[in-house]
């Protein structure tokens, strides 16, 4: 645990020397939040709520879902570039877990966005827009729990993919349709409740919903009691499916990679 | 001769940021930085004439690249003056380039992907070769260098030889009368590079090409130069030839002598303090000696010796060498 | 002539290094294209539910993105090397320009063309032109056919202007990524939409600043005259054209004055 907690700290550090990006990136998703709070505006014209969903839950919704989805970008060619250029071998001699360094790397990569591009650009939209305050102080700290396990999905979505590098030659293509997927479908773009209602159904039995929705809905109030048990019950569920699937390309394509030596 | 290349009192300094390490210096750096003052080249000054080949060398660092830059006219020098066939190459660039070739070893200019002859087509169009002119270049270098099995091969697919090759081609299709070699034997084997040098010298002896070569290599240096300008840390420290170095630096000498009873030994003095037959005699007196051989010191050794300044070399004077 | 023949053994080049992995193109356009349809279904089923967007429909929501992409597909197979001079200049690639008896932009634009993308945002720019162009109520004429062509090389000049304006500013500084970030594709992604929706800070950097609403938006209102023009000088819609040769000069002029600052730097 203290090695993989090392590897998350050097990143963190890491990131901390490009001063110009740094400032730059908080503007970015500050840029982004603002298009799409304007884009709802104009959509609601002056209108309360459609649906019972008023303009403030569509902005706290997007500030949570497109704030987060920008902090919790990385690198996804990270596998493949390891691959191509045969360093991954070394990784497999060094007594520590590729797969987890992977992910620890990441989350504190994750982490410093979180402190240093998240929050301030929380705090600049808290001027520009209002939003709902959270439901109480229970719904919060809920909500701070659950957007960990929607991390671990799209962080095993990306990994699922990435593995397959293990059998292509490029997998950008291939990532980068599944990141329209996730940005469309998890409502980071388009709010869920908006959502024609054969799409919304479709999607409840998919893992997107459990990435930023249903934190968004425990921290509203939409979700209490038993469907918060539910819903993150829902998360973790999906957590294990996703890590089982995994596990299985990761075997495969590890196995492949020793018996025909890339 | 009137000098092709002269090159007087240059310098080029750079603004460098200095990089604190630790958590908190790293913060600090987010907002406010300090800088240092390099001095990449100080006050460097040599004339060359047509038909010279010269060999640049010195360490890591000590001001090569930016030279060869200042040379082939990407950059300014900060004080002093290049005047080149006739031409100040930061200032007349477009004109300046047709009569020169740059060769930079460690960055080809192939397109990775296609084959060679597609690259050097683009370098006729480029450089307004005349049809005529390009057929025969081509056809002379690609015979030169053994490349006719290789020209239609993706470059992605040659060895690093075979590319360096295509590149050196690629910067000498218009005849330029100048060329400028930034390490073009860059971790290349013996064979290969053998045959870039058998090149290199007969394009100087054949058209009397002009050429500075910068290398790390000291065969490089020994097989084709007449000349050796070392630089270190931004100065000149040795111009002229190298039998002159090899004569002036290099005073010891190692001796190897295979006993009777099978053994070796190995002694190195210096001539200058012990004449030979003395040394010799005490040798003679001392074992039963089987074989004997006498090392000349190899030109490695001593710039080796001049980098890490167990030589000095006495102040050279500008121009020397004509 | 022989610039032509330097274009056309460039362009050739750049084709057939793309199609040395056909398949591997073929998904990388695919992939973009999917990229760029993301704002395109957004935009769709968000007008499923709210039916238009400040006066403006599905049908011209469509056809102003349409612009976007159809311009931004020259402006990758130009401009592709000054998309990613950073990396260029880091690489120190640029120095090979500059011993080549050219003039440098007219290298880096025709060095290479992003063949893939082009051919992503192109045949979305195309299927959306279809798609929107004979339902928004255009008459097409000799005169609207002709303002069309010509807001759209006004739109590749702008956008063109812009690259060379960002990539000589990495002739005075080391990182411009972020700034490119900010101000090319921020800025580009509120292009997407009739800007009357915005604020007037950002509309001020619109049509000021970061022109982009000469490349789609006054070009969209000179054929659809939708309310919200109200609020623009009219002047605006007729002069788009000419503001992309106005900020490709503007850009080229910075161009050379900064390269003597890259001459005495390095990199």
């Amino acid at each position: 645990m203290r090695t993989y907690l090392e590897f998350a700290i050097k990143k963190f550090q890491n990131k901390m020397t490009y001063r110009f990006d740094f400032f730059m990136e908080i503007v970015n998703t500050i840029i982004t939040i603002v298009v799409y709070l304007c884009i709802y505006k104009a959509l609601y014209g002056g209108t309360k709520d459609i649906d019972g969903i008023t303009y403030q839950m569509v902005a706290t919704n997007f500030v949570i879902s497109m704030g987060l989805s920008n902090a919790f970008k990385f690198n996804e060619m990270f596998l493949q570039d390891k691959i191509h250029d045969g360093t991954i071998t070394n990784e497999f001699l060094k007594p520590v877990n590729f797969t987890f360094r992977m992910l620890w790397e990441n989350i504190g990569e994750g982490a410093f966005k979180i402190v240093f591009n998240f929050i301030p650009a929380l705090i600049f939209t808290i001027f520009y827009t209002s939003f709902c305050p959270p439901k109480s102080i229970i719904n919060f700290l809920v909500m701070l729990v659950s957007i960990s396990l929607g991390y671990l999905i799209l962080w095993l979505i990306s990994f699922i993919v990435q593995t397959w590098s293990f059998w292509l030659f490029s997998v950008w293509g291939i990532i980068t349709i599944k990141n329209v997927f996730v940005n469309i479908l998890s409502g980071s773009l388009l709010p869920i409740w908006f959502m024609p209602d054969l799409l919304r159904k479709i999607i409840s039995f998919t893992p997107f919903e459990s990435i930023y929705f249903t934190p968004v809905r425990i921290y509203l109030g939409e979700l209490s009691g038993r469907d918060i048990l539910s819903g993150m019950a829902i998360q973790i569920l999906w957590i294990a499916v996703l890590a089982i699937v995994a596990n299985v390309f990761w075997k495969k394509g590890v196995k492949k990679l020793v018996v025909q030596g890339g | 001769m009137e000098p092709i290349i002269e090159v007087k009192n240059i310098k080029k300094y750079y603004k460098v940021a200095k990089r604190e390490k630790g958590l908190g210096a790293t913060i600090k750096n987010l907002f406010h930085r300090k800088y240092e003052i390099k001095k990449a080249v100080n006050d460097i000054s040599f004339s060359i004439k047509k038909g010279e080949i010269v060999g640049f060398i010195g360490p890591n660092g000590a001001g090569k690249s930016t030279t060869i830059k200042m040379l082939s006219g990407i950059l300014y020098p900060d004080e002093g003056g290049i005047k080149i066939n006739g031409y100040i190459p930061y200032k007349q660039r477009k004109q300046y380039v047709k009569h020169i070739g740059v060769v930079f070893g460690q960055k080809s200019q192939l397109n990775w992907d296609l084959p060679l002859i597609e690259s050097f087509e683009l370098m006729k169009y480029i450089y307004k070769i005349p049809e005529k002119v390009y057929e025969e270049n081509l056809n002379k270098f690609t015979q030169l260098l053994d490349m006719k099995d290789f020209i239609n091969q993706p470059v992605r697919q040659l060895s690093l030889g075979q590319r360096m090759r295509g590149d050196i081609v690629a910067a000498l299709l218009h005849s330029p009368q100048i060329v400028f070699f930034d390490e073009p034997t860059i971790g290349l084997d013996v064979v290969a590079k053998e045959k870039i040098r058998d090149f290199i010298k007969y394009m100087n002896e054949t058209e009397q090409t002009t050429i500075i070569f910068t290398t790390h290599d000291m065969q490089d240096i020994e097989k084709v130069c007449d000349r050796l300008i070392i630089i270190d840390t931004g100065k000149k420290i040795y111009d002229g030839s190298i039998v002159e170095i090899k004569n002036k630096y290099a005073n010891s000498k190692t001796i190897e002598i295979w006993l009777e009873d099978g053994k070796k030994e190995v002694k190195t003095f210096d001539v200058n303090q012990t004449p030979m037959n003395e040394v010799m005699e005490e040798l003679f007196s001392k074992y039963h000696i089987k074989d004997i051989s006498i090392c000349e010191p190899e030109i490695d050794g001593i710039v080796r010796d001049i980098y890490e300044k167990r030589v000095s070399l006495e102040p050279v004077v500008a121009g020397m060498g004509e | 002539m022989s610039e032509i023949r330097t274009a056309i053994q460039s362009l050739k080049m750049s084709f057939r290094t793309r199609m040395q992995y056909r398949v591997d193109a073929l998904v990388a356009a695919l992939a973009v294209f999917v990229r760029e349809s993301t704002n395109i279904i957004v935009i769709y089923l968000a007008l499923m539910k709210f039916q238009n967007m400040n006066g403006w429909n599905v049908s011209e929501m469509l056809f102003l993105y349409s612009i976007l992409f159809l311009t931004y597909a020259f402006v990758v197979s130009l401009f592709a090397d000054l998309r990613d001079f950073p990396r260029m200049i880091r690489e120190g690639r640029f120095d090979r320009l500059m011993v080549r008896p050219r003039g440098l932009l007219f290298q880096l634009i025709l060095s290479n063309a992003d063949v893939i993308a082009s051919v992503g945002h192109g045949t979305l720019g195309i299927l959306l032109f279809v798609y929107s162009a004979g339902k928004v109520g255009i008459e097409w004429n000799l005169t609207t056919i002709l303002y069309y062509i010509c807001a759209i090389i006004g739109g590749i000049l702008i956008q063109g202007g812009m690259f060379i304006f960002f990539s000589s500013l990495s002739f005075h500084f080391v990182e411009t990524n972020s700034l490119r970030e900010i101000f090319y594709w921020n800025m580009r992604k509120f292009a997407g939409y009739p800007i009357s929706i915005y604020s007037k800070l950002i509309q001020g950097l619109m049509i000021y600043v970061v022109p982009f609403a000469f490349v789609n938006y006054f070009p969209a209102q000179y054929l659809l005259r939708k309310e919200d023009m109200a609020n623009y000088n009219e002047v605006y819609m007729y002069i788009a054209p000419l503001v992309g040769v106005g900020i490709y000069s503007l850009a080229y002029v910075f161009w050379r004055i900064s390269i003597k600052r890259y001459k005495s730097t390095g990199n």
